[in-house]
């Protein structure tokens, strides 16, 4: 297996161009219900390779569109799925990187947002019930990119995530749960944009998110775990987030994304020598950007959108990224 | 997509493999495009539930499958049936579940539907008895998730399950008990770390409650960490675990205690990270917290800023927080 110690950008944008191709392919439609997160992915990630234009912009909205939900007020992750809170996310998330928010119904999209919140402060993620911080996450996100936040109630927002705390710092899934690199992001980056970092027990976070990265340099998500890119990419927005980057090695780090990448079809894998996807092709890209790699463009850790974007519309918060080196 | 080996196919493997998923690719979308016509016009007969059945044994992360088989248990099924005819259904149901959770245990669609099964259990079997069918069927819950911690022990999805499960019981295990279990699993295993997790929070309880001395049974606890801590001093998941006992160090005795037998330990083992690591930690505390107590504060801070260079060389991707805890020690000892 070849390895590259380059980013292989024109690869990488073709192979996303090519997801879309893919229909006689059975994993393909096996994965329709993440269809809207993995259009915001792709798109995501070519914003940060510079090359936001790969996909039709016009195509990629009609998508989005065909997606709404009216009786629910909401997006489903695909045609004829039910409506949930994480496509609506990504839906809102695609239609704000393409300026076109004005698309959709933001009152009612509100309403549906707001509904999913619990007596405990934590946010379902559609009407059956399952719970999860990362659905608290992407409701505070999606809130305030539609402007809405002061319809939320904050405090028992947050005091839903003060409860996930456990004592090595990190946040888990829900209360009691384990601290889970995923989680603490989503806790984290809700906290960022609740502006109540004052929850965090900063320094042994920090702390437990260094003791990610393994002797190979990538980061696991959990003590005693194995090593993978998304893991990579949760630990170190987090790590912009508490501006702790420096806690880690980046050109190991770097080195271990890189060693991800399917030098001949594109995209970039959980670890060297495994099938790529878009998912870790986005959280691949967003970490290289994080650290700094040369000729990409700067990601928000906070919403994981172009942070260009995020600063126009005054919702930047204190991360701390590495200095963007020259090429 | 995870741990899926990228293979280099033959070309004629890989037509062969095109031939294969075409055919049930061409199965799959048949299916689907009935199940979801069906949805859509709103069929709730027998037929229609057992084409969610089969679709779903093909993609248990089709999630709106699965809401459209709950919508046809409340609406249809269960208004026709009887509570023990409701109980046999959901059974069924969650030997499903089971099922699908061998093969993919890590499908959040498939642990969230057997919980709200579980919510929908009937009362009965009889007046006297409301809570028999939840019973048995939690106990077999209880059960099942031992069966998937034993095939990955550190499963996340599992153990919501579990604290989940324990939470609920009509009939609940004294909490003791989960307290052996965790022992079970963490002696089996130290580097589970969700096992200690767990553990804090079940010791957390018992201390709350009364059930167990405090201070009798955080000894035991010292007891057990410091095996694990001889047996492996690289594995993280016990000196985190560690760090949770010590807490915020408000026993001066406790720290020497430990800071000694640490020191034991890192003599035999010179270049053991973790036990530098907590090394520093507990003696800041014993600066910070019992300064007043202090014989020779500054063989302390000397210590731990000899500590820190050491571990800046053994373990330098983290070299920069150890600087940064240096230099904290440095300016709070120069302000004093
Ligand atoms: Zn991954």
């Amino acid at each position: 297996m070849t390895s590259s110690s380059q980013l292989l950008i024109p690869l990488h944008v073709r192979y996303i161009q090519s997801l879309g191709e893919n229909k006689d392919d059975l994993t393909y439609h096996l994965t329709a219900h993440l269809r809207m997160n993995a259009v915001y992915w792709g798109l995501t990630a070519l914003c940060i390779m510079d090359h936001k234009d790969a996909l039709s912009k016009d195509e990629t909205i009609e998508y989005v569109m065909s997606c709404w939900v009216d009786e629910a007020g909401a997006f489903g992750p695909h045609p004829d799925h039910d409506p949930h809170l994480l496509p609506t996310l990504s839906a809102i998330q695609i239609l704000v990187i393409h300026d076109a928010l004005d698309r959709i119904d933001v009152p009612r999209v509100t309403k549906f947002i707001l509904s999913l919140q619990q007596p405990s402060g934590v946010f379902a993620g559609d009407q059956f019930g399952e719970i999860d911080t990362r659905f608290l996450y992407s409701a505070v996100n999606a809130l305030s990119l539609l402007d809405q936040l002061h319809q939320l109630d904050v405090e028992k927002t947050v005091s839903y995530i003060k409860q996930c705390k456990n004592f090595d710092g990190g946040f888990g899934a829900v209360i009691g749960a384990e601290s889970h690199a995923a989680q603490v992001w989503v806790c984290t980056a809700a906290l960022a944009i609740l502006d109540r970092l004052d929850v965090i027990d900063q320094d042994t976070l920090a702390w437990w998110l260094a003791e990610r990265q393994l002797p190979n340099g990538g980061l696991n998500g959990r003590p005693q775990k194995l090593e993978d890119v998304c893991y990579s990419f949760w630990v170190l927005s987090s790590l912009s987030v508490l501006r702790k980057v420096s806690w880690i090695d980046a050109d190991k780090l770097t080195s271990f994304i890189l060693s991800a990448q399917d030098t001949e079809n594109g995209g970039i894998a959980d670890r060297p020598g495994d099938l790529p996807d878009v998912f870790h092709t986005i959280f691949g890209v967003a970490g290289l950007s994080l650290l700094g790699y040369p000729g990409l463009v700067d990601i928000d850790p906070v919403y994981c959108m172009p942070a260009n974007l995020i600063e126009s519309k005054g919702l930047r918060k204190g991360w701390e990224a590495l200095p963007r080196k020259a090429s | 997509m995870h741990g899926v080996k990228r293979v280099q196919y033959s070309q004629a493997a890989l037509e062969a493999k095109k031939q294969r998923d075409h055919d049930k690719l061409k199965a799959y979308l048949a299916l689907s495009d009935d199940v979801i016509a069906r949805k859509k016009s709103h069929d709730m007969s027998n037929e229609a539930f057992e084409l969610t059945t089969r679709l779903l044994r093909m993609n248990p992360e089709f999630y709106t499958v699965w809401n459209y088989r709950r919508d046809m248990f409340i609406e249809s099924l269960f208004p026709q049936r009887s509570p023990s005819e409701v109980n046999e259904l959901l059974s069924d149901d969650l030997s499903l579940t089971f099922e699908l959770l061998k093969q993919h245990p890590k499908v959040y669609g498939i642990w969230n539907h057997r919980r709200w099964c579980l919510e929908h259990i009937p009362d009965g079997p009889s007046p006297d008895d409301v809570n028999g069918y939840r019973n048995s069927t939690w106990n077999k819950e209880l059960f099942v998730v031992e069966k998937m911690l034993d095939a990955d022990a550190r499963n996340f999805h599992a153990w919501n399950y579990r604290r989940y499960i324990l939470a609920t019981m009509p009939f609940p295990p004294p909490p003791k008990s989960e307290l052996a279990y965790t022992t079970r699993k963490i002696e089996a295993n130290f580097s589970n770390f969700s096992a200690w997790h767990q553990r804090s929070k079940v010791l957390t309880t018992l201390w709350e409650t009364g059930e167990l001395d405090r201070v009798k049974s955080i000894e035991e606890e010292f007891e057990l960490v410091r095996n694990a801590m001889y047996t492996d001093p690289d594995d993280q998941s016990v000196w985190i675990y560690h760090a949770w006992l010590i807490g915020n160090g408000n026993y001066a005795a406790r720290l020497q205690f430990e800071i000694t037998s640490i020191q034991e330990l890192l003599d035999e083992q010179p270049d053991s990270k973790w036990c530098m690591e907590s090394l520093v930690r507990y003696k800041r505390l014993l600066i910070e917290k019992h300064a007043e107590n202090l014989g020779d504060k500054k063989a302390l801070v000397d210590s731990c800023l000899e500590l820190l260079a050491k571990l800046r060389d053994i373990d330098p991707p983290r070299r920069r927080r150890y600087d940064e805890i240096a230099e904290g020690i440095r300016s709070g000892n120069e302000m004093q």
